[in-house]
């Protein structure tokens, strides 16, 4: 059976990479004596997958993971896996698939809190209008290198309709914003590089290593509804 | 604490951010105003080495399990971490705390290579620490240093304030409360030194004087306070089971070169290769029990989670009841589906029916180690490995399904012809002609035979210690005479460095002088040295101009049988006249049986050995 759960990450272990959080969760259901269903074949791996994997250095409050495993309570699960978890990912809530649907498959929309500084300080109204004045663009393009047989290859994206919205939270000693963008296979766009863009065409002098960003939630997406995968 | 807003700026731009962050899993974070002690242990290589090091989950877990004491690591940061925090002005900290390391009691390091002692100049400087021990005043942690290298300590005596010599697990903890009285008592530095050298194990170099003869070797070395002793023995465990062993492991979050739980099952070897050090100063064999090592297993792999159990000593394959031991382990963990492995191979067919029972699907690489190309050769070095070996041990392993074997081989050791060098060759051609030889419903995969040659690099306590190195130039041709003899495809050769081999053998058997080239290494910016992207040998051989070190003394020139060696005075219970008998035997092309089939009176007085294993 599918479990779907909802789980966090924060502080410092925004630091752990997709792959290492992975390792993570395999050691963590060793620990706990998860009953989870291995591949069949030359080399078993355990059956789960996180759905739209989270760029380094990024919190998170909702991530979403699938595990195949022999039935257990869903209450039993998380406190299990908690206790083994360390204290800045924890489970949240999940809840047994009635119909199987691959959270990459349903996955598009990600909304992240950005919190950062600007050079000069500015209300509420002119920051707004800085956002507002600059999603009025026609186009917004960003450069991605991309490494592709030792060659480095350039291309340049309009990002302006992975951006849904932008919502400006509060001016105090930080700047924070909601944006709702872009997120999963069909299509992502990094929170880092909306910062980068941003910044670029208003000359806003933010220090980009200081930018602090964490994913609030994630939707998925049916012809023109949006929902919370849990 | 440091500046954690700092911190999170500059993890935001380096590679692996969790290097630094600490927190894994069972790591632990102590309250440091509570604790009376408070150790700061290094490894001085990046987080993803040292984290691979047994010692540290055995100090680590030691130390911490005493309610008065905490230990914290702190490794290396890695070049682009430096950068930022040299220029963020962020000192060294520790992973648990994020505490200055200026502010522990002690920082300890592990010295397990030589090329890592520029990195302990640099941690030394990130930390605020001053770099020599004559410097430094109360308020600074005393630096001490123990592990396998510290036999020799006199290359970087200048740096540390004592040493440990031996097996931690006991004398750690004399010191520690030794500090804590003296601590509450409030007494000097210089008191707690002259107190901390009568330990026994512990070595102050502050203590002693070095006088030179004209020539520039040792004349003799003079203790300069009435309490020390002469000379400084090792210290070591006799019953292994009843010794501390961790039950828990840190488990990096990042993916670090053992990602296992490792299960020490014994210490020391008796096989007697000359050239090992390891092999002389680990004596004598003693063994934790199958019952001590599945409790301890069992124990391990519930705290970490891992799927796999590495079996660890110098050569796994001589633990006396290791079928038995693999069997019990295997039985325990059938279903949980843990795997077991083994990281030092002999060549000896036994191994063959164990491989099978631990590498039930995964057919990857085997390593050999014939040390030597030539008969003749391995038998100067006390290799006890025949081609007859090899060749039986091979034919098998091809027949079980193996095709992709590695063969570890010195160059330049003592007695070497181009005869011997080119046995190299002749013994990976013949590892090929076996797989070859085979009829082809025998063999599976493609057959990939890869040969790499190390420079022989001199050990102090060892029967080679006196043996002048091959030079650079020797290296090097004997290196090209193989690699033009070598054109089979199917065959690889490459050969380690000599120029890192010639410092690694200048510090090795260096004396106190050398203190002062590696200072003056480092200020000229040499650290990581032992990655060979990062090994600057310019910059060595300048800071040897510049203060007139001759490293050709050191590694090239081999020493008299009465000359006094800089680590004379170190006792490591292997007598130096069963070293000097080892040393004529191998001149004279004579082996050394293994000591488990009779003693061979290497010096160890009251041997736990003797009589054990007839
Ligand atoms: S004293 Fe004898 S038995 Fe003990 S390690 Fe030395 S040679 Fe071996």
């Amino acid at each position: 059976m599918i479990l779907r759960i909802k789980f966090n990450k924060k502080n410092y272990l925004r630091y752990i990479s997709h792959l290492d959080l992975m390792r993570l969760f395999q050691r963590s259901f060793n620990k706990a004596n998860i009953p989870i269903k291995y591949s069949e074949g030359f080399n078993p791996h355990p059956k789960f997958s996180i759905g739209a994997p989270l760029s380094l250095g990024i919190e998170s409050n909702e991530e979403y993971m699938d595990i195949d495993l022999e039935y257990m309570a869903v209450d039993e699960f998380i406190e299990r896996m908690n206790g083994v978890l360390p204290k800045d990912i924890q489970i949240i809530s999940g809840k047994y698939l009635e119909r199987e649907e691959s959270l990459n498959s349903i996955i598009a929309w990600g909304e992240y809190e950005i919190q950062f500084q600007m050079n000069t300080k500015r209300d509420m109204e002119e920051v707004n209008e800085i956002v507002n004045n600059w999603l009025q663009k026609e186009e917004i393009t960003i450069t991605k290198v991309r490494k592709k047989k030792g060659q480095k290859i350039e291309k340049a994206i309009n990002i302006k309709p992975f951006i849904k919205h932008i919502i400006v939270k509060g001016v105090g000693d930080n700047i924070t914003i909601n944006a709702l963008l872009r997120t999963g296979s069909n299509g992502n766009l990094n929170p880092v590089d909306l910062m980068f863009a941003l910044n670029r065409d208003n000359g806003l002098s933010i220090d980009l290593d200081e930018v602090r960003i964490k994913r609030i939630g994630l939707y998925a997406e049916k012809g023109d509804q949006i929902y919370k995968p849990l | 604490m440091i500046n954690t807003k700092i911190l999170d700026k500059i993890l935001n731009k380096v590679e692996k951010p969790a290097r630094y962050i600490g927190m894994e899993q069972n790591s632990i974070k102590k309250d440091l105003d509570k604790v009376k002690v408070k150790f700061a242990f290094s490894f001085p290589d990046v987080y993803d080495v040292g984290m691979s090091h047994l010692g540290l989950h055995i100090i680590y877990n030691l130390i911490n399990n005493e309610e008065d004491f905490a230990c914290e690591r702190v490794f290396a940061p890695w070049l682009d971490m430096e950068e930022e925090m040299r220029k963020e002005k962020l000192p060294l900290f520790t992973l648990e705390s994020k505490e200055e390391v200026k502010n522990f009691d002690f920082l300890g390091f592990t010295l397990q290579y030589e090329m890592s002692y520029t990195n302990i100049l640099n941690i030394l400087d990130l930390a605020n620490i001053p770099l020599l021990s004559k410097d430094r005043k109360d308020e600074d942690p005393f630096v001490i240093a123990g592990g396998p290298c510290a036999y020799n300590p006199e290359p970087i005596a200048d740096f540390i304030d004592f040493f440990v010599i031996g097996e931690g697990e006991e004398v750690i903890l004399e010191i520690l409360n030794l500090y804590k009285d003296h601590k509450e008592a409030k007494g000097s530095r210089d008191e707690f030194l002259e107190k901390v050298a009568t330990i026994d194990g512990v070595y102050v170099p502050k203590f002693y004087d070095v006088v030179y003869n004209d020539d520039n070797t040792i004349k003799e070395m003079i203790p300069l306070h009435p309490n020390v002793p002469k000379v400084i023995k090792k210290r070591m465990i006799r019953d292994l089971d009843s010794m501390f062993s961790p039950e828990k492991m840190i488990v990096p979050f990042i993916e670090t070169v053992h990602d296992r739980v490792v299960l020490e099952i014994f210490r020391g070897c008796t096989h007697g290769c000359r050239f090992c050090q390891a092999g002389m100063i680990y004596r004598p064999i003693r063994e934790k029990s199958i019952d001590r090592l599945v409790e301890l297993a069992e124990k391990l792999i519930e705290s970490t989670g891992y799927e796999n159990i590495s079996l660890s000593s110098l050569s796994s394959c001589d633990y006396s009841q290791l079928y038995l031991l693999i069997s019990e382990l295997m039985k325990k963990f059938e279903e949980k589906k843990v795997g077991v492995s083994l990281p030092s191979l002999r060549l000896d067919t036994f191994i063959i029916d164990v491989l099978k029972e631990i590498e039930k699907v995964r057919k990857t690489g085997l390593t050999f180690a014939p040390e030597a190309g030539s008969q003749r050769l391995r038998d100067v070095i006390n290799k006890g490995v025949t081609e007859e070996d090899l060749i039986n041990t091979v034919t098998k392993v091809f027949k079980e399904g193996w095709s992709t074997i590695k063969l570890y081989f010195m160059i330049g050791l003592p007695t070497e012809t181009d005869e011997d060098v080119l046995g190299i060759k002749e013994l990976s051609y013949k590892v090929k002609d076996i797989f070859f030889s085979l009829p082809k419903e025998e063999r599976q995969g493609n057959l990939k035979v890869t040969a790499s040659a190390s420079c022989f690099v001199p050990k102090p306590f060892t029967p080679f210690q006196w043996v002048g190195q091959d030079s650079i130039d020797e290296f090097y041709r004997k290196a090209r005479l193989l690699k033009d003899s070598i054109k089979d495809k199917k065959v690889t050769f490459n050969y380690h460095d000599p120029k890192l081999s010639y410092l690694e053998a200048v510090i090795a058997r260096g004396d106190r002088r050398v203190s002062k080239l590696i200072l003056r290494a480092w200020e000229k910016g040499c650290k990581y040295d032992g990655w060979s992207e990062h090994f600057k040998y310019d910059k060595w051989i300048e800071a040897m101009e510049e203060l007139d070190i001759d490293g050709d003394f050191y590694a090239l020139r081999t020493r008299e049988l009465d000359e006094i060696l800089p680590w004379d005075f170190i006792d490591p219970l292997v007598s130096k006249n069963y070293l000097i008998r080892e040393y004529k035997k191998s001149l004279e092309e004579q082996t050394t049986r293994d000591c488990r089939e009779g003693c061979r009176g290497c010096g160890i007085v009251d041997c736990i050995m003797r009589g054990e294993y007839k």
